[in-house]
């Protein structure tokens, strides 16, 4: 498959800088591992795990420290050995605070097996890869964060023929994907070979954005000789990586509004998760750390292989410290990531990057009234009418929101960047499709 | 550390509306240059006067409803170029003014201001400029050169006598006509820089002058003739193309621009007056609601058949 692929709409953000990823994208991962780290209960799409240690314990890297709950439960891990010197609620991202075990490091990163490697990943014992996915506490890592071992359930009638393997990285800043499929190609494709041998998938496909040349070659070469695994370049765009784009790029199948991918016979994985994947079945590893790109406003943008846990202000320390009064601090790129209150703010298994924006950059826009361009209509990978959608958005109106297809939007921010009235479209589809999955929630209840 | 909190995503394009109407601005500025050039400084004062009655028109009415004053967006300029270059080269300088102000006010802000406008408030201002003072608006003046400060004697427009003047004439904008439509030459260089900005797509201009040309052959005119006439290409690129008067989505744009070419023929062929350009466009702004409405583009997930095609 030589030819790139794509989808249908889209945009190129900071295509003069090179997507915004030139400061990193030639900068090795560098180990660090900080003083303390604050791992969150709530990592994962789903209940938050129950903390299963008490101030004072010592805990070994690897041990389980959060108990998981429910169907989307996971096991949460203890990135680093040493003294747990709180268990109680922390800030995050989001508008709640969570629960998180706060472990002082001992820095000497003494592991406890807490699962049972199986070795090889094309002799193993295929049943096993499910159920060690799940209690490696495996979520995606491309952002969404949703618990791995829940894709792999593939209900009565359902049947899945293809692994895409998410090497796109659209998103602007992020070069931690990247470095990953440089560094360690082989992990990646002994994740995607255990994933497709786990449901006997006889198709796996890695695709990458044709602005990593280097890696689409590392993964070519690491994938030479795997049993049907290729390699497919993409056109660079944003979103290319997005699931549902990816899908229609790579397959040509379009997964149908308000199903998922495995209903196109399609399981989606980040590169990220499938080295997580190989971590925890050739060595029986949990997933205690991840790559994040540190970026944008600091003094040496680096790519961090971060213990899971990790303050934003530590991995800033780390890269220098600011390099000038921060305005606006984000976890994720430039399209879709998301604005920190503050930088004591705990990273996740999800979080790709965090990028540092000036004042400047940060200062809020005007919105001014629509010119009824069309640019939103051009860009929608998704085919909706954001110019309309935003008008009835504003009026309350879910109802025609929701006849308009506004709970197809995936919150890729395409149109609100190229608006050229800046008018504020993704954050309020954004907020009505959450008013309306509430409004639905509340009309189960009754 | 105060930190902002809006929300994704934290880059922007930098075309904003002012980019997007300066990029216009710049685009008509050969237009405005040839029409000097055939019809004398004359012509450059009733764009000068348009243009200024446009941004002032808009100025005193945001001011008298107490709206926020938008002139910054430079649309107001845009409209006023236009509505000038709309006019003959001997128009007074009172109708130049007569008609921008109609345009911003009666078409544009009483609308609802930008983006609210049902037709294009140039053209419609043009429009009824032509209804108003009919000879004073069809009374050509025969090409001068750019300094002649005499009133020539007005000649027939290509559109009532096509054999007194050549293709080449046409293309280079030697016959009367208004100040901007005459030079073939400098509208198709500010077509190509609306193309090389991207300001606007293609589609429309090159959808409608194709209608237009296939009709009048159908209809037995010379279809080279036809197209080179009249404001055809003027109004093809600089106002069918208007952002708030046309259909948003590429499918409806191309339907817009089919209409208003079909429509250009027939009445320039069937219809008691010579040209079409204004009256074809502004049906199909009327039309546009119309368009949007029905013409829609697929959405991902809902087409036909998916489901079927992915079994």
């Amino acid at each position: 498959m030589p030819d790139k692929k794509t989808f249908r709409g889209g945009v190129h953000p900071l295509h003069r800088s090179h997507e915004g990823k030139a400061p990193t994208r030639d900068k090795p991962v560098r180990e660090y591992a900080a003083d303390t780290v604050t791992i969150l209960m709530g990592m994962h799409l789903g209940a938050p795990s129950t903390p299963c240690v008490k101030k004072g314990d010592l805990v070994k890297m690897g041990q389980v420290i959060g108990e998981p709950v429910g169907f989307l439960g996971l096991p949460v891990h203890a990135s680093v050995s040493g003294e747990v010197v709180d268990v109680g609620p922390v800030q995050t991202v989001g508008a709640v605070p969570g629960m998180a075990v706060t472990i002082k490091n001992d820095f000497a990163d003494e592991w406890v097996d807490t699962l049972e490697p199986l070795g090889n990943v094309e002799k193993c014992d295929k049943d096993k890869i499910v159920p060690a996915i799940k209690n490696a506490g495996i979520c995606g890592m491309g952002g969404a964060s949703f618990p791995t071992h829940v894709k792999f359930a593939v209900k009565e009638g359902q049947y899945c023929d293809t692994i895409i393997l998410n090497g796109a990285e659209c998103e602007t800043h992020l070069t931690a994907d990247h470095r990953l499929m440089l560094e360690h190609s082989v992990r990646i494709v002994d994740g995607l070979r255990a994933a497709m041998r786990a449901l006997d998938v006889k198709k796996g496909v890695i695709a990458i954005e044709d602005n990593k040349p280097d890696a689409i070659e590392a993964m070519r070469k690491a994938a030479e000789g795997r049993l049907g695994v290729e390699v497919q370049p993409l056109r660079t765009k944003y979103p290319q990586g997005g699931e549902k784009q990816l899908i229609h790029a790579v397959t040509g199948r379009q997964v149908p509004t308000k199903k998922l991918p495995l209903d196109v016979h399609v399981i989606v994985l980040n590169v990220g998760t499938a080295a997580a994947i190989a971590d925890a079945v050739i060595d029986g590893k949990p997933l205690i750390s991840r790559i994040t790109t540190v970026t944008g406003h600091v003094k040496q943008p680096s790519n961090l292989r971060i213990r899971i846990g990790t303050m934003i202000a530590d991995v800033v320390g780390e890269c220098g410290g600011y390099s000038l009064e921060p305005g606006k601090i984000c976890v994720g790129g430039a399209m879709t990531g998301l604005p920190c209150p503050s930088d004591l703010i705990p990273l996740t298994k999800a979080n790709n990057g965090v990028v540092v924006y000036s004042e400047a950059e940060a200062a809020a826009t005007e919105e001014t009234p629509c010119i009824r361009c069309g640019r939103c209509v051009e860009v929608c990978p998704i085919g909706l009418n954001p110019y309309k959608l935003k008008y009835l958005c504003d009026a309350d109106d879910l109802k025609g929101a929701e006849e308009n297809n506004v709970m197809d939007c995936v919150v890729c921010g395409s149109c609100s960047y190229i608006c050229p009235a800046r008018r504020f479209l993704t954050p309020s589809f954004k907020n009505t499709k959450d008013k309306i999955t509430l409004e639905a929630k509340k009309r189960k209840g009754q | 550390m105060n930190l902002h909190l809006s929300s994704a995503p934290h880059a922007h394009s930098r075309e904003s509306t002012t980019v997007l109407m300066l990029n216009v601005i710049i685009a008509l500025i050969p237009c405005v240059a040839a029409g000097v050039w055939y019809f004398g400084y004359s012509a450059l004062i009733t764009v000068a006067v348009s243009t200024a009655s446009a941004v002032l028109a808009e100025f005193i009415w945001q001011k008298c409803a107490r709206q926020k004053v938008r002139i910054g967006d430079l649309s107001a300029v845009v409209t006023g170029i236009i509505m000038g270059l709309n006019l003959p080269p001997q128009a007074p300088w009172w109708m130049a003014m007569v008609g921008s102000a109609f345009a911003i006010i009666i078409v544009k802000c009483m609308f609802g201001g930008i983006g609210d406008n049902f037709m294009n408030p140039a053209l419609l201002a043009r429009g009824v400029l032509l209804a108003s003072w009919p000879v004073r608006m069809t009374a050509w003046q025969a090409v001068t050169g750019w300094n002649s400060a005499v009133d020539a004697v007005a000649g027939a427009t290509p559109l009532v006598n096509p054999s007194v003047y050549t293709r080449l004439d046409l293309f280079l904008g030697n016959v009367p006509g208004t100040i901007g439509e005459v030079c073939k030459v400098a509208i198709l260089v500010g077509f190509a820089y609306l193309l090389i900005t991207k300001t606007i797509s293609w589609r429309i201009p090159v959808a409608m002058v194709a209608t237009t040309f296939v009709f009048s052959w159908i209809f037995g005119k010379d279809p080279v003739t036809s197209i080179l006439s009249g404001g055809l290409l003027f109004g093809a690129v600089y106002m069918a193309t208007d952002y708030v008067t046309c259909p948003m989505t590429a499918r409806g744009q191309i339907v817009f621009a089919v209409g208003a070419g079909l429509l250009v023929a027939v009445i320039r062929n069937f219809g008691n007056y010579p040209e079409g350009v204004t009256y074809a466009i502004l049906l199909m702004n009327i039309a546009t609601p119309l368009i949007d409405r029905f013409v829609k583009q697929p959405v991902y997930g809902h087409e036909k058949g998916v489901r079927k095609q992915n079994a």
